[in-house]
């Protein structure tokens, strides 16, 4: 363990420490452009300079690249490595244009940010500023070359870090140039990073341009909820509308980086036309009075078809308050139904994950980066679990082979960032030769005679389930005896349904009666839904979901909900520039909320779907719950968002994992 | 598209490789010397044979003096700029040349047939100012000696390969 | 005088294999084969007392030595013939005369290092030196002095060429490696060095040509011979001086390390052209410091040089006159120096362009007081970069602010070039 000084701090730390992270450890930020703790090291923009003053090495060093050592003495503020860093940033601004006021970075920009640390402020170059020419990289990125530093954190995270082989740079000396071979749209599916990673405003996410300065925005840790392996990112959010979203570190699960889908898809929780209001047989109403409607309709419901007829469903999209909420609700009638799937493979993959799974056979996505051997079975990785690819690029980097044992169906249009080697069956791969192998797979798709044989081995599982918290669900599914939607219907029992947050095909349901629907989304069966409840999104909620790998991760509600302020047509706005209407569009602009005082937000009734359920259950007769998480979840309760969530294994000490 | 004999040359190249992108600069000088310069065309062939993206050979091909990813003329006139022919006086055949070929720095003749292009050091600093022209050295050189070059290559066309391949 | 290395040369044409085998070539190689281990062949270099002739002036011998032997897979040799300093061409000289020197010397380098394959780097624009190579590799074989079996041993070689593009930045060993690799040529961080993580992450040497082709004469005649052609202590061996400027003969020529300037210049040159008087020179190549008349009898060896305050570098001697504008100069050297560079670290991709720009102010008469100080610091902070070509850049900006900062100020003064 090396000790060192820094700036007359004592500092010891792990070997292999370097000396910026071992300043940052008692933090002390020294400035750097191109370190970045997920890439390769470059040493490229010299920024990160500091005086050592004795020991081992002495002089000006840079910090990003030397290991700490034993007896060191640094100084960060040294005149010496003041005047470096100094230099370096007005070598950097010989070129950079003048452009913050009109840079969308502006506020979330470390070379704003050092070159105001660093006290550069007059010119002495008296030449041109060099320009290149932006290119057209899709509808996602925009690309502004001038405003380059050439740290080349993109290329290496384009290229050696996600593998995409269509961006990279060009050119030598002052020409070096970042880009494609032509313009189009950047074909990796984690090209959104680009934005995250560069320390300047080369990248700025097109989508959210122009809309909002880094401090108007509201934050909160959130969690991917678009597929099981649950990413965790952080919504812009800026007068109720999500401008941007932005990866957010977590070492085990993302590193630092999320999939274009997580940061792009932002449809859903921005649609103008989402369903706001609650409503009894289509008549807009108010929370209180739909949740009497719906209150008693299941009473009467239940009196005259018996609590038999009756079935609660939710969904693996569900958070995990929402699934155990679900199962209090259910538990108030005798014989009602609980169900979180409509397909039973689906439910029978969820629950053989929940049975199998132990702190000790599971994968995090980030072991995939050590693993000597890894399979692939029946998955459909970029679209099933993006996020884990680079971790696999990774360990294939270094050595280790990559097996596929492709299910035909799933194999349209797979572009991996790493070579595969074709295999047949698990049979045909040498897992038993390897130490630290992982079985990539996906829990609808996996019978458990093919795990149990991946068990023999010793080989770890990263089992991707069909929705984000399918794993929660199928926990909960597991404590309150919930079962396939298509079993109770084959049972011809169920007569009548509420849902929460479900996506059951409404075509199965000839002769039941939707009840109640809750949502944030406008589905076939919230049109169906006699009483429909409109709920947050997640990003809107705070909540617990539980990961493929059974981590719990908790997120925090970024934004209070309701109509963006920016109008109730939010299509017109996007398109406007700088408030002109665009070709095509009404002069008028459309109405703007009422600007009235008010003590609600409009279009603000929304409530987290757990939330719905407690008042519900309230007015069925039961208590009201105010924390969903009790029990054996309580311990969930208490976890940081922000420390990378933990696994729920622990929790369940009593129900043993089922030998495989 | 190249002719079948010099694809497989290339892919021959690509083969004796240790690594197919050890081969990248022999393939992309080829494909130069067949070309002219380096077409996009050419980066899309080189691009394929080396299994590498057109943009991984554009990285490749941008970095070198020598690969050329615009238009020259038939025959590419290098001035040596360094240090010992500028001792020696290359900027008075840099602008006898330029006068003569009616074209500025980085420029084709209307006949297509040179183009001028200074360059670094050609490691024959005893003998400056120098030019080369396609393949051929001309040294020690007067604005008179430019004129008998220029009349020379003039003469034997356009003929002259200035980038073989393997030596 | 005694030659090594151009001791077979012929006038005007490249001497052939059979001259070069009658007159003793390849017999280090079948001395060492026969009668030596690898490391004796490496302990003859090391006490020889050869230092590496590509700039840096480490001892090859040792150098070697930090090989490390028991790691598996392949080790590699790389003989780096990228030579684009301005101002060197002894490289091409050598070549276009003796190819067999460095054939021989590549492969009693593979045999003290155990490499199985070796490489030859050649920059653009050296075709003769090339096919002279491609030659000679081909005659070496058929004779059994390369490939499978060497001399009926068990030491195989193979010996391939690479022919580069064009770039200065190649010559630098790292980036010499991932050009080699078919990757960008940027510099690789060092360490690790690559003597133990170089060319496909396998343990590398690369020698410059002249150093290579030193060593069959070191095994022929043993290391004291060797050392003890130096003129004094501090050398060791002979050194081509590749002479440029303001010389009646440039010419390259061999002469013993420790010979001084004077001697070069009024010996094999013959002198200053006419009419002209010695102000200033470069001794090793454009990345080295002036040297003044007051420097003319140091002797041309790497310590001494280094002593006063420059470099022996390559031995690419350039010579300046009276009436030779020395900010002129400069500028053109950091002209080149600023378009060569990779654009890997900031100081050297914008900080050579902003010398560029204040010197070219300078020589046009529009500098300024402050102008000298901007060029003070960055001598100093360029020094921090992630190769050493910005510090080779800034050597002679250093050796004209020490010796001639006068003649810039009086550019600054005068608002126009003095000698103009
Ligand atoms: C920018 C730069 C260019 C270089 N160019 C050459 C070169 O052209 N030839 C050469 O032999 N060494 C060159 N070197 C030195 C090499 O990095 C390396 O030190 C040398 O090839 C080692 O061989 P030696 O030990 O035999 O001198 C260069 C170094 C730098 C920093
Ligand atoms: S990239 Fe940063 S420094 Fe540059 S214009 Fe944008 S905000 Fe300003
Ligand atoms: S584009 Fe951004 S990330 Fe890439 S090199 Fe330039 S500043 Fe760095
Ligand atoms: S000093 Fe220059 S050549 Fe060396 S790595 Fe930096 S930019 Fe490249
Ligand atoms: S952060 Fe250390 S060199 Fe860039
Ligand atoms: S300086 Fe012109 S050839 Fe070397």
């Amino acid at each position: 363990m090396p000790k060192l000084i820094i700036d007359n701090l004592p500092v010891e730390v792990a070997p292999g420490t370097t000396v910026l992270e071992a300043a940052r450890s008692v933090g002390i930020t020294i400035p750097h452009f191109c370190y970045h703790p997920a890439l390769a090291l470059a040493s490229a923009c010299r920024l990160c300079a500091v005086k050592m003053l004795d020991g081992p090495v002495k002089g000006i060093q840079m910090s990003c690249s030397l290991p700490a050592q034993d007896g060191m003495v640094v100084s960060t503020t040294d005149p010496e490595a003041l005047k470096m860093r100094a230099l370096v940033i007005e070598w950097l601004m010989i070129n950079h244009p003048h452009d913050c006021p009109v840079c969308d970075e502006g506020g979330e920009c470390l070379l704003q940010d050092f070159t105001i640390a660093g006290g550069h402020s007059r010119r002495r170059y008296q030449g041109d500023k060099r320009t290149h020419r932006n290119q057209y990289l899709g509808e996602h990125i925009y690309h502004e070359m001038n405003r380059c530093i050439q740290c080349y954190r993109c290329v290496r995270f384009y290229q050696d870090y996600a593998g995409g082989t269509d961006f990279g740079v060009t050119g030598s000396a002052g020409r070096v140039y970042f880009g494609r071979f032509e313009d189009g749209p950047l074909e990796s599916p984690f090209s959104g990073n680009l934005v995250d990673i560069c320390p300047t405003g080369v990248f700025t996410d097109k989508t959210g341009r122009f809309r909002a300065r880094y401090w108007d925005y509201q934050f909160a840790p959130s969690v991917c909820q678009h597929c099981s392996v649950g990413c965790n990112l952080a919504p812009q959010v800026f007068q109720r509308e999500v401008i941007k979203i932005v990866g957010r570190r977590n070492d085990q699960v993302n590193s630092w980086f999320i999939c274009d889908r997580a940061r792009f898809d932002k449809k859903g929780i921005n649609d103008p036309s989402r369903p706001r209001a609650p409503r009894v047989d289509g008549e807009a109403t108010d929370y209180e009075a739909a949740l009497d409607a719906l209150a008693a309709r299941i009473y009467d419901f239940v009196e005259v078809h018996g609590p038999e007829s009756l079935a609660f469903v939710g969904s693996s999209r569900l958070s995990l308050e929402g699934c155990l909420m679900l199962g209090e609700l259910v538990a108030n009638f005798d014989a009602a139904s609980l169900s979180f799937y409509g397909d039973p493979a689906e439910a029978k993959g969820s629950q053989l994950a929940t049975e199998l799974l132990s702190g000790e056979n599971v994968a995090a996505p980030a072991d995939l980066a050590s693993a000597d051997c890894i399979v692939l079975l029946s998955v459909d990785l970029m679209n099933e679990g993006p996020m884990l690819a680079p971790f696999i690029r990774k360990a294939w980097l270094g050595g280790t082979k990559v097996y596929r044992i492709a299910d035909p169906a799933l194999l349209s249009g797979q572009q991996l960032p790493f070579d595969c080697i074709e295999a047949a069956t698990l049979a045909e791969v040498p897992l038993e030769q390897a130490s630290r192998a992982i079985v990539v797979c996906h829990a609808t798709r996996t019978p458990r005679e093919e795990l149990s044989d991946v068990a023999a081995t010793g080989a770890r599982l990263a089992m991707l389930q069909p929705g984000p918290n399918g794993f929660g669900a199928a926990l909960v599914a597991r404590e309150h005896g919930a079962r396939p939607f298509d079993e109770l219907l084959a049972a011809r029992k169920v007569r009548g349904i509420v849902a929460f947050e479900s996506d059951l095909p409404v075509a199965n349901l000839k002769g039941i009666t939707v009840l109640g629907c809750a949502d944030w989304q406008a589905t076939e069966l919230s049109q169906k839904a006699g009483v429909f409840l409109p709920t947050t999104t997640w990003m809107e909620s705070t909540g617990t979901s539980i990961n493929f790998e059974g981590r719990a991760q908790r997120f925090e509600r970024a934004f209070r909900p309701g109509y963006p302020l920016k109008g109730l047509d939010a299509k017109y706005y996007a398109q406007s520039r700088y408030g002109e209407p665009a070709p095509g569009q009404p002069k008028t602009p459309p109405p703007q909320p009422p600007r009235i005082p008010r003590g609600e937000i409009p279009g603000g009734q929304e409530i987290e779907a757990w939330k719905a359920m407690a008042r519900l259950l309230e007015k069925l007769g039961g208590e009201l719950i105010v924390e969903p998480l009790t029990g054996s979840w309580q311990p969930l309760r208490d976890i940081d968002p922000e420390a990378g969530g933990e696994r729920i294994f622990s929790l369940f000490k009593s129900s043993e994992p089922d030998t495989l | 598209m190249i002719p079948e004999q010099l694809k497989k040359t290339l892919e021959a190249r690509v083969a004796h490789a240790f690594s197919a992108r050890e081969a990248a600069v022999d393939v992309m000088k080829d494909l130069q010397f067949h070309y002219g310069w380096l077409t996009d065309e050419a980066v899309g062939e080189a691009a394929e044979i080396l299994g590498l993206s057109r943009l991984q050979v554009e990285e490749l091909a941008t970095f070198y003096e020598m690969i050329y990813r615009r238009p020259v003329g038939n025959k590419m006139i290098h001035i040596c700029d360094s240090i010992s022919c500028w001792n020696a006086g290359y900027e008075k055949i840099l602008d006898h040349l330029k006068a003569r070929l009616g074209v500025e720095v980085g420029g084709t003749t209307a006949d297509g047939q040179f183009t001028l292009v200074p360059c670094c050091c050609m490691g024959r600093c005893g003998d400056g100012p120098l030019i080369s022209i396609g393949s051929t050295i001309y040294d020690n050189l007067t604005p008179e000696l430019v004129d008998q070059a220029l009349e020379l290559e003039r003469l034997s066309g356009s003929a002259a390969p200035e980038h073989q391949g393997q030596a | 005088m005694e030659q090594v290395l151009f001791r077979h040369n012929r006038p005007g044409r490249v001497v052939t294999f059979k001259e070069y085998c009658d007159e003793g070539g390849f017999n280090a190689l079948r001395k060492a084969i026969s009668e030596m281990t690898p490391n004796e062949v490496q302990q003859a270099v090391i006490d020889s007392g050869l230092r590496g002739r590509g700039g840096a002036g480490f001892s090859t011998g040792r150098k070697w030595s930090f090989v490390p032997r028991d790691l598996p897979g392949p080790r590699w040799l790389i003989c780096n013939c990228d030579e684009m300093e301005p101002g060197t061409y002894k490289d091409r000289v050598l070549l276009e005369h003796n190819p067999y020197s460095l054939i021989e010397g590549v492969t009693l380098a593979c045999y003290a290092l155990g490499v199985r394959h070796a490489f030859i780097f050649i920059r653009r624009g050296y075709e003769k030196a090339a096919n002279n190579l491609a030659q000679g590799l081909i005659e070496a074989k058929e004779a059994g002095l390369l490939g499978k079996r060497i001399l009926a041993s068990e030491f195989s070689v193979d010996i391939d060429l690479h022919l580069s593009a064009g770039r200065y930045i190649c010559g630098e060993e790292t980036a010499l490696i991932n050009a080699l690799e078919g990757k960008r040529p940027n510099p690789r961080s060092k360490p690790p060095f690559p003597a133990t993580k170089g060319l496909w992450g396998g343990p590398t040497v690369v020698n410059n040509v002249e150093t290579l082709a030193n060593v069959p004469a070191i095994i022929a005649k043993g290391p004291g011979w060797f050392k003890g052609l130096a003129r004094n202590a501090e050398g060791a061996g002979m050194k081509l001086f590749c002479v440029s400027g303001a010389v009646k003969n440039r010419v390259c020529v061999e002469l013993p390390t420790g010979t001084t300037l004077r001697e070069i210049i009024d010996g094999p040159c013959g002198g200053m052209k006419p009419g002209t008087k010695f102000k200033a020179c470069i001794p090793g190549g454009a990345s080295t410091q002036f040297l003044t008349p007051e420097h003319l009898d140091v002797p041309m060896d790497y310590d001494t040089v280094a002593k006063v305050g420059s470099r022996l570098g390559s031995g690419a001697i350039i010579v300046f006159e009276e009436g030779c504008c020395l900010v002129a100069a400069t500028l053109n050297l950091i002209t080149f120096f600023a378009r060569e560079s990779c654009g890997w670290c900031t100081p050297c991709r914008e900080g050579l362009p902003f010398v560029k720009e204040v010197l070219t102010r300078i020589e046009a008469g529009a500098g300024e007081e402050r102008d000298i100080e901007i060029l003070r610091e960055h001598v100093k902070y360029l020094n921090y970069t992630f190769c050493a070509l910005a510090p080779g850049a800034m050597a002679p900006l250093d050796g004209l602010l020490r010796h001639f900062e006068a003649e810039l100020r009086e550019h600054i003064v005068q608002r126009k070039c003095p000698f103009k």
